[in-house]
This record gives structure tokens, C-alpha cells and sequence, in this order.
């Protein structure tokens, strides 16, 4: 018996079926994604990078940042807390209400919470049960929200608020999510390190602004020069033991600015249908916070 | 001569050609089959999300997502802040503190915080004339800035500054301000402080 056209036939749609699967379908699915809404204000989001951010798309790009910076920020799971914003009149069957949304409460408990509002009551539940003693709370009189939170390692690190999803490379050609992590996730560094100057400090010298750094120092987008009749505007502004000799100061080239432009430029905050989470209007102390940056090797905070 | 030689007797003694026979698979390889198409379909359940292209993990479903929306119920305070950013802050200041010779202050104002239909009516067709604000005397002209803006953007402005800054007062709901866009029709000459107090 001669099988050679079945095995052609078993090899061909194999191929066709995996192609069909991984290459035709997401295509067909995002490849004519369109510009989502925020929800809650209803902006369109993501907007265009300005140009000299997508010059500095191309910066990056051409120095491999990718290689060693993810950005894409994974998600394990959502929790949802239940926060009491107004005690409303009725004190004493809010405090009853209370005391059933969360049985490991005294009555004192409760009362210390009602006094200082707005105050998180439960935290890290599901949606059903935050949704179920929400309810509660609002029979007694009280207003209670829910608040809505991705959770996952990289959150907890406080590298972004919700999950990376397709939206956030909308307008970037091309797309450099990266997939190894030398060093931190990019996707919110522009949240997270809002500085310029510090972005450029540490291009120049990485170990200087982030202890412990592996990143290898760019000091060739910078140009050394020697001050003329006044000092440039754009001149980094440095520490002591870093500063060039008397009478020569530090200045970004182009593609420095570009790049700092670009990394600013990298923030997903936006709440959106694909993974919601609730904006922080109302910022009382819960676990949407960013967590301690023990884990990250660059500072969350502005060092200056 | 006899054709049967001792030759060819030796080449007819060779094995045969081996030939495609059938046989019965083993049992062992269904069970196989079966473990493995229980296997991908579990997974599928668990992360396919039905090949939507809005649900990402660790979501499973789109009725998971929708589920996970937060609240929409009540005020909006996030939509008035942006309007009232784009459009009432350049004015009234974004901390609602107003300017000097431009707009009166809206954080503790009593206009603000006062009767809800003489507030909805103000930014439907403006204010002229003489107005006091936290004791102290206006004389500008408002123009009708909200008059384009639709019922829901509206509530959600004037809820945000009834509840921002330190203004405590109740919300304004889109249909309240539908109705009252009703009332007010297609007038365009702004309102005095003399014809809003006439109303209650």
C-alpha cells in the first residue's frame, strides 16, 4: 500500500492548522486593534507617543535595551477590597452592619473605624464576597465601594498597575516587549521614576543612581564639553564625584533626550475594559498601593 | 534442461518482501489519546478564554471580565474631574478656588452647594450681574459653558464640584439635569441673580 499522499496530507494540515492557530487567528483578532476607551472618563487611550519619544522607540531599539528589559507586566489574579467612604446617620446599625461584613471585629473596632472614614474594611476578597458585605454596608446606611485590584508578583513589586495587555503597544513600530529580565520591567517606568535628570544620570552612570546596578553605563550619547561663555541648560546636572574637570560640563546628545523621552513616555495607568482595576480617586492606605521596592534594583522613588 | 536449479531453489528460500499488514492498536495508546484530549481541553477551559479576543488571563471568560468592571453605580467622580478640568478650571481654578476678576470660587460657595435647580441652570445658559459669593461681591458674565455638554458629563461635573473642595451636597443625577434642560429650552440670555432665586 502506498500511504505517501496520506502522510503529505496528515504533515500538511498539521502545518496549515498551527499556522491557522498561532499566526492567522491573532492577526485577524488584533491586528486592526483600534484606539480602546478609558473606563470611567471615557478618554481614548493609548494617545500616539510624541515624537521624540518615538525617536527614542528607535534608540531603544538600536541599543538593545530589549534585550535585558521586559515590558510586560503578568497578573495572577484580581482581589477586591471594600472600602466604607461615608458612615451615613444611622451609626448604630452601621456598626451591627460592620460587625456582619467582618466578624473578626469588636464592637470598639468598629466603632474606631466608623470615627475615621474612609477606611478599608475587607481586603483581598473576591468579587462576590466584597460585592456581598459592600451590600451590607449600604443596607445599613453607610457607602461602601469596591475596589477592584490585579495582584501578581511583578504588582507587588510596584512595576504597574494592572496586567500589560495588547492596547499598550498600540502605535509603537516596533513593538519591544522584551522577554528577558537583566533588569527591571520598563512597562510604567514613566510612572514610577518621573524624572528626566535622574533618567539621564542613569544613563550616564547606571551604578550612581540605582545601587547595585548591572547596567552597563551609555556614556557615549552623552558629549563632554568645554563650558564656552555660559553653561548649557541642558548640562546633566551631577554629583560631586562624578562632575568632569573645572570648566567642561556633561551634555545629552539627541538620542539621550530621545530615549529619556521615550522612557517617560512608557505608562500604562489607565483602567480599561480588558483589565480593569479602580483609578485611585479616593487614595486611602490599601492594597492597590505600591508595595515596597525591596525586589526591584531601581529605586521607586526619586532619589534627588 | 530441468528449469529447478539448485541456484534458484537458494533465491526462492529467501524471506519474503515484508509487506503493510493491519493490526489492532493497543488499548494502551486509546487510553493515551483519551488522557491527553482530557488534558488540552481542561487546559483550554482554564486559559482559552473562548478564543476572545478581550479576555486576557488570568480572566477565563468575557463574562468574568464584565463582572470584574468596577462599580458604575453612583456619582462619577472620575468623569466630572476630567470635565471639570477641561473645561470649568481654566476659570473657577482646578482646586475650585476661582480667579480674581475672571470667576468667583466654587469651593464653599453656597451657590455650589445650594439648591440643585438654580445650580444645574447657570452653566445651561450662564450668569450676568451682580452676584455675592462667600460674602464677597461679583459682577461678571458667565457664558452658557455647559450647554453643550451632554446630560451625563453635566451631572458628572456639577456632582464633582458639589462634592469636592470641602462641598458637601447631594448628586446630581443626568436626569435631573435632562429635565431641567427641558425647562430651561433654547434660551440663550444668561440668567440674574434675581431670576434664580425666583426659582426653587
Amino acid at each position: 500500500m502506498n500511504f505517501g499522499p496520506l502522510v503529505f496530507l496528515a504533515a500538511f494540515f498539521a502545518v496549515a492548522g498551527s499556522w491557522c492557530g498561532f499566526v492567522l487567528a491573532p492577526q485577524l483578532q488584533v491586528g486592526h486593534l483600534q484606539q480602546d476607551k478609558v473606563v470611567g472618563t471615557g478618554n481614548p487611550y493609548p494617545l500616539a507617543r510624541p515624537g521624540l519619544a518615538q525617536q527614542g522607540l528607535q534608540v531603544y531599539r538600536a541599543n538593545g535595551c530589549a534585550s535585558c528589559h521586559s515590558q510586560q507586566i503578568r497578573q495572577t489574579g484580581t482581589v477586591c477590597d471594600v472600602l466604607l467612604t461615608d458612615a451615613g446617620t444611622n451609626h448604630a446599625a452601621l456598626i451591627a452592619g460592620l460587625l456582619q461584613a467582618k466578624p473578626s471585629l469588636t464592637e470598639s473596632d468598629a466603632k474606631a473605624l466608623v470615627a475615621k472614614l474612609p477606611q478599608p474594611i475587607v481586603q483581598g476578597q473576591t468579587k462576590e464576597q466584597a460585592d456581598a458585605a459592600a451590600k451590607v454596608l449600604n443596607a445599613a446606611g453607610g457607602k461602601a465601594l469596591v475596589w477592584i485590584a490585579p495582584v501578581g508578583p511583578d504588582i507587588a513589586r510596584g512595576w504597574g498597575q494592572r496586567r500589560t495587555v495588547a492596547e499598550d503597544f498600540l502605535y509603537d513600530y516596533p513593538v519591544m516587549p522584551g522577554s528577558q529580565r537583566v533588569g527591571p520591567d520598563l512597562a510604567n517606568v514613566g510612572m514610577r521614576l518621573p524624572d528626566a535628570n535622574w533618567h539621564l544620570l542613569h544613563l550616564y552612570a547606571p551604578q550612581h543612581a540605582a545601587k547595585g546596578s548591572t547596567m552597563p553605563p551609555y556614556r557615549y550619547l552623552f558629549d563632554k564639553r568645554k563650558i564656552d561663555a555660559v553653561a548649557s541648560p541642558d548640562a546633566l546636572v551631577m554629583p560631586t564625584d562624578l562632575m568632569p574637570p573645572p570648566g567642561y560640563e556633561i551634555v545629552p546628545k539627541g538620542e539621550a533626550k530621545a530615549l529619556v523621552a521615550y522612557l517617560l513616555s512608557l505608562r500604562a495607568d489607565a483602567p480599561l475594559f480588558v483589565s480593569p482595576f479602580t483609578a485611585a480617586t479616593p487614595a486611602p492606605e490599601s492594597t492597590n498601593a505600591p508595595a515596597s521596592t525591596a525586589t526591584t534594583n531601581a529605586p521607586a522613588t526619586n532619589p534627588k | 534442461m530441468n528449469p529447478q536449479t539448485p541456484q534458484s531453489i537458494a533465491v526462492s528460500a529467501e524471506l519474503p518482501e515484508p509487506r503493510v499488514g493491519r493490526r489492532a492498536v493497543p488499548v494502551w495508546i486509546y487510553i493515551m489519546l483519551f488522557l491527553l484530549l482530557y488534558w488540552g481541553m481542561v487546559y483550554f477551559d482554564e486559559r482559552g478564554g473562548w478564543f476572545n479576543q478581550q479576555v486576557y488571563a488570568p480572566y477565563r471568560s468575557i463574562e468574568q471580565v464584565n463582572f470584574y468592571q468596577p462599580p458604575s453605580g453612583g456619582p462619577d467622580l472620575t468623569r466630572g474631574k476630567a470635565v471639570y478640568e477641561n473645561i470649568c478650571g481654566l476659570c473657577h481654578n482646578n482646586d475650585g478656588s476661582g480667579k480674581p476678576g475672571q470667576a468667583p470660587p466654587l469651593a464653599g460657595s453656597d451657590w455650589a452647594q445650594g439648591n440643585a435647580n438654580r445650580m444645574m441652570r447657570i452653566p445651561l445658559a450662564g450668569l450676568t450681574g451682580a452676584v455675592k459669593v462667600k460674602d464677597q461681591e461679583w459682577n461678571l458674565a458667565m457664558p452658557a459653558m455647559g450647554a453643550a455638554l451632554s446630560d451625563e458629563d453635566l451631572a458628572a461635573v456639577l456632582t464633582y464640584i458639589r462634592s469636592s473642595w470641602g462641598n458637601k451636597a447631594s448628586e446630581i443625577t443626568p436626569d435631573q439635569v435632562k429635565a431641567v434642560r427641558t425647562q430651561v429650552g433654547n434660551r440663550t440670555q444668561p440668567w440674574t441673580v434675581e431670576e434664580l432665586n425666583a426659582i426653587q
